[in-house]
């Protein structure tokens, strides 16, 4: 099996994420706006409170204007202060971040993800909603006294995050001498459960391909790469990218497929045609035997009917994807999606024989861990990490000032450690998810409902009638 | 009989005022002043004589020829957009009646802005002024989404609640007959586990005076038990945690109540995780560590993976302090009820269940959010199997974790569980503002929840405890208030005597709005 250990290094070593304090040529808004009335008659109590030193004393000896960027909201100030002068609100321009999924909040997440490698830990209890849709609508359940937690963000046990990709076989045929005799299809073994979409918007691709293909490399995962944006400092990071080729392309870039470890077939914008499929696989699996072969559906429609022909036709891998708008608009989406076509494969006895992959509305580090409690073996990220790299969560709508993300040929550097950052603090609290609850490996949550605390559920068998529930 | 006896010894506190000893306070509402329309007429002072006419504007401010000023009043708070007689009376359109933004940015959607600022009023006097929502908060569930049959048919009058006679609000902590004494405790509630290190010292000791006040409990937390609460050691928990930070026979020996913490609602499944800023020479002391290196506490008990060794743990504590009741805190995974009746069978008396959104000192936001559900569902479970299994009156449930007003206690009694454990509405009655912060450099910015000698002054513990007292002198008079509504003569005939099942929306008095039918 050719594991992502193993490609590394000839010798066993745990896999480490090495992560990089990475600053971006800019930051967000801060979050607070600190404004000091005319009140103030500079009796600096302000100063004497701040913990955090928004407010100084300038070098007229007066109150300075205060330094937004620190401020935490904790309104130490605005009490303390006996002419009432200041006055801390939500800054706007922070407010108008993203949009009602793709939260100010989750964006200021990323951001910090990214740039520290750090998991966001707080204090006091949780402030938000009950209960939400899609992803928020679950919680994890966890060990408690009899069943054992693992100890694997301090690094006391080990803790798996990887996953296979690639089809297993259904069972294994011996000789009577005990010999196998079934070819066994080679897997893909990745250490963590995260690949990395290609990129949607159109601005600065060759960068910010580059800057996947490396962070992909030093991950030692996959980035997906569009035949068409294929350029030739990629190909160094070949053996750490998956090859996409759109409709009737296949027979376009056969050298490309030649050298591709993973090759994908993207079905997004076509009904389920089997010949198709069956047509291009053959033909991939002629000019490269060893290559896995994905297909990629998008969104909802007939997604469990597609998924199943293309197992059976033999496709290695099935990548789910729906548009990170349609989850803003229906965040329910990403549950009938995969828990859909998962649970139609597992009935068909099927689910073995692929993994699925993932991708869409995935914005915070728990929805790793969720799409696969929901079945899916990995996910793939894109507006997360087009997030951490600048973009304003705009859906395709132009900016004035044309897409903020932009990754310039000195960044690509920069840009892919802030992307390592971002998944090695997404898999450090994979890591916190997986240690409560006891499990030492990612692959064993794969469908796991029973790990999962489902609010509709819940909520019908405790306040709900009896009679309704059942 | 003794019960009855100490029932009668016991005299509720006195509420006395203790105002915040901040010199300016957040409103809903504030009027603005531009200082370059204003000729200082005077005709908003005689409009609104309580808050205008006695607003704090420096004359110095004042003096200045232009620019915005806040008119802001320490004592009486404005009326806001209904009222605007000031706008109008102006002749020179000088004021504008606002929303505050800072009532904007303060609390979340569970404990809203309404909350804090109404938790803050009955610390400061015992009582809510109405003009805040001091109930229930806007996160779209549970809590939220549930009310007493009888808040639907007429508006709650404040007026109404303080004449509500008195009525019994006790609770008995050990029910088991098993030679162990019936501690008694007047109101349905003690405060939560918060250690030293978490919280300042002298937050502790506030507490620990508002608790013998109250002749309740507190608790140690993990953070071993400081000598500066021997005092009241007659009402505090010694908590033994997985770091058994500071635990030792002694100290177990000295509490009436020895708490077995297995989980935390806010991060079950995740071990304690003090940040080294926090571990100052003094919290180093009491916990036997080295200053300034961070401290994680293991989950779980590495010493209990089953049943049986959660009977052996329970009978540890039982055999060092033959008195002591033993409490057994864990958190709400979605077998909570099997882990309540092995508690049950281990010999606990008290089964503490921490819901998921209770509160920490530092926490993973992941976990926060995403790890185990909420105290709402995990304590009609609880109840219901002990029900079924013919013991629920052998164990006596607290339920925690986003517990926030007397009303949420007295919803959670009605659910199944016979009290409540308090932390996070202790910690907003010291004035806590729910910004988040505890946990980073020196902790706490208002002094609650920090280790740092110079922050921890704001809070004097005699001014603290009284806060505290006067929150729950207020929350006392709504136990009394509801129980009248209802008409029962004790809180304990709230808790349902069979099983928890609502039929079209309601039981047990209590409605859910999203399924009344």
């Amino acid at each position: 099996m050719n594991t992502g250990v193993n490609r590394l290094n000839s010798t066993f070593m745990r896999y480490h994420i090495e992560t990089r304090e990475a600053q971006w040529r800019f930051k967000l808004p801060p979050k607070f706006r600190v404004k000091i009335y005319n009140n103030c008659v500079n009796v600096q109590e302000c100063v004497q409170a701040c913990v955090y030193n928004v407010h100084r004393v300038g070098e007229d000896g007066r109150v300075a204007e205060p330094v937004e960027e620190l401020c935490r909201g904790c309104h130490r100030c605005t009490l303390s202060c006996p002419k009432g002068a200041i006055c801390v609100e939500l800054n706007p321009a922070f407010e108008r971040l993203g949009d009602s999924y793709f939260t100010p909040e989750r964006i200021e997440n990323i951001f910090f993800e990214a740039e520290t490698g750090r998991v966001p830990v707080s204090g006091a209890g949780y402030g938000g909603a009950f209960s939400g849709r899609g992803f928020d609508s679950f919680w994890f359940d966890f060990s408690e006294i009899v069943r054992p937690t693992r100890d694997g963000i301090h690094g006391r046990e080990y803790i798996s995050t990887s996953v296979d990709l690639g089809r297993k076989p259904h069972n294994l045929f011996f000789d009577d001498s005990g010999n196998l005799v079934s070819k066994v299809p080679e897997n893909i073994e990745i250490p963590i459960p995260i690949i990395l979409d290609a990129p949607l918007s159109s601005s600065s691709k060759s960068n910010l391909n580059l800057a996947l293909a490396k962070s992909a490399s030093i991950l030692n995962t996959f980035a997906i790469v569009s035949a068409d944006d294929y350029s030739d400092d990629l190909s160094d990071y070949g053996s750490n990218l998956i090859l996409r080729i759109g409709p009737n392309e296949a027979r376009k870039v056969a050298g490309l497929i030649k050298t591709s470890p993973i090759v994908e077939l993207d079905y997004a914008d076509n009904a389920l045609d089997e010949n198709r499929i069956t047509d291009d696989l053959r033909f991939v699996r002629k000019v490269n035997p060893a290559a896995l072969v994905s297909a990629r559906f998008l969104g909802e429609d007939s997604v469990t009917e597609k998924s199943e022909a293309s197992v059976k036709v033999g496709v290695d891998m099935i990548h789910l994807h729906v548009e990170d708008e349609t989850v803003v608009h229906d965040p329910d989406v990403v549950k009938r999606i995969i828990r859909g076509t998962h649970t139609r494969l597992v009935e068909r006895g099927i689910r073995d024989q692929v993994s699925i992959v993932f991708s869409g509305g995935i914005a915070e580090a728990a929805h790793v861990p969720k799409s696969i409690i929901l079945g899916a073996d990995a996910v793939a990220i894109g507006l997360a990490y087009e997030i951490a790299l600048g973009c304003k969560v705009c859906h395709g709508s132009k900016h004035e000032a044309g897409c903020p993300l932009k990754v310039e040929e000195g960044d690509v550097e920069l840009a892919s450690q802030r992307i390592v950052n971002l998944v090695g603090s997404w898999r450090d609290q994979l890591l916190e998810v997986l240690g409560g609850m006891g499990l030492r490996e990612v692959r064993r949550l794969r469908g796991e409902l029973g790990r999962a605390i489902f609010f509709e559920e819940l909520e019908m068998k405790i306040f709900g009638d009896e009679d309704d529930s059942e | 009989m003794k019960m009855i006896q100490s029932r009668l010894a016991f005299k509720v506190p006195e509420v006395k005022p203790a105002v915040s000893k901040e010199p300016f306070r957040i409103g809903k509402f504030e009027v603005l002043l531009d200082r370059s329309k204003c000729t200082a007429c005077g005709l908003c002072a005689q409009v609104c004589p309580t808050y205008i006419g006695s607003a704090i504007v420096e004359y110095e401010a004042f003096k200045k020829p232009s620019g915005i000023l806040r008119v802001t009043n320490a004592r009486a708070m404005c009326e806001g957009l209904v009222c605007r007689k000031c706008v109008e009376s102006c002749p020179t359109k000088a004021l504008t009646v606002r929303i505050n933004p800072q009532y904007l940015i303060l609390g979340d959607k569970r404990w809203t802005a309404d909350l804090i600022l109404s938790t803050w009023e009955q610390a400061e006097s015992g009582k809510p002024s109405g003009r805040y929502e001091y109930r229930v908060g806007d996160s779209g569930g549970g809590f939220d989404k549930i009310r007493f049959d009888f808040e639907l048919e007429e508006e709650v009058s404040i007026n109404e609640i303080f004449e509500a006679e008195d009525r019994d609000t006790s609770i008995v902590l050990n029910r088991r007959r098993d030679g162990r004494p019936e501690i008694s405790i007047p109101i349905p509630v003690y405060s939560a586990d918060m250690s030293f290190g978490s919280i300042s010292l002298r937050v502790m000791v506030a507490r620990a005076i508002a608790a013998k006040a109250w002749n309740t409990f507190t608790s140690t937390g993990e953070g071993g038990y400081p000598n500066e609460l021997i005092p009241f050691k007659d009402h505090v928990i010694t908590q033994v945690a997985t770091g058994h930070f500071g635990v030792n026979a002694e100290t177990v020996k000295r509490a009436r109540i020895v708490c077995l913490k297995y989980a935390q609602g806010a991060k079950p499944g995740l071990g304690g995780h003090l940040l080294a800023d926090k571990v100052t020479p003094k919290v180093a002391e009491i916990r036997e560590v080295v200053p300034y290196i961070s401290l994680f506490s293991p989950f779980p008990f590495h010493n209990v993976y089953s049943v049986e060794d959660h009977y052996r743990h329970v009978q540890l504590i039982k055999d060092i302090n033959p008195k002591a009741l033993v409490s057994v805190k864990v958190s709400t995974p979605i077998d909570v009820d099997m882990v309540a009746i092995g508690s049950y069978y281990a010999g606990a008396n008290i089964l503490q269940v921490d819901g998921g959104f209770g509160g920490t000192g530092a926490a993973p936001d992941i976990a926060k959010k995403n790890i185990a559900m909420p105290i709402e569902y995990a304590i009609p479970m609880v109840h219901n199997y002990l029900v079924r299994e013919g013991v629920r009156d052998e164990m006596v449930i607290m339920a925690s974790g986003g517990i926030r007003t007397a009303f949420d206690v007295a919803k959670i009694i009605a659910l199944g569980a016979d009290g409540a454990v308090i932390g996070t509405s202790e910690l907003v009655a010291l004035g806590c503002k729910r910004c988040g912060n505890c946990e980073r450099g020196r902790g706490c910015p208002s002094g609650i929840a920090t280790t740092d000698p110079a922050l921890s002054l704001l809070i004097d513990p005699e001014w603290g405890a009284q806060r505290i007292i006067n929150m729950y002198c207020s929350w006392k008079k709504q136990w009394n208030y509801i129980l009248s509504k209802l008409g029962l003569s004790s809180i304990r005939e709230l808790r349902p005597k069979n099983e928890v099942k609502f039929r079209k929306g309601r039981f047990n008095h209590l409605v859910h709005l999203d399924h009344l039918r």
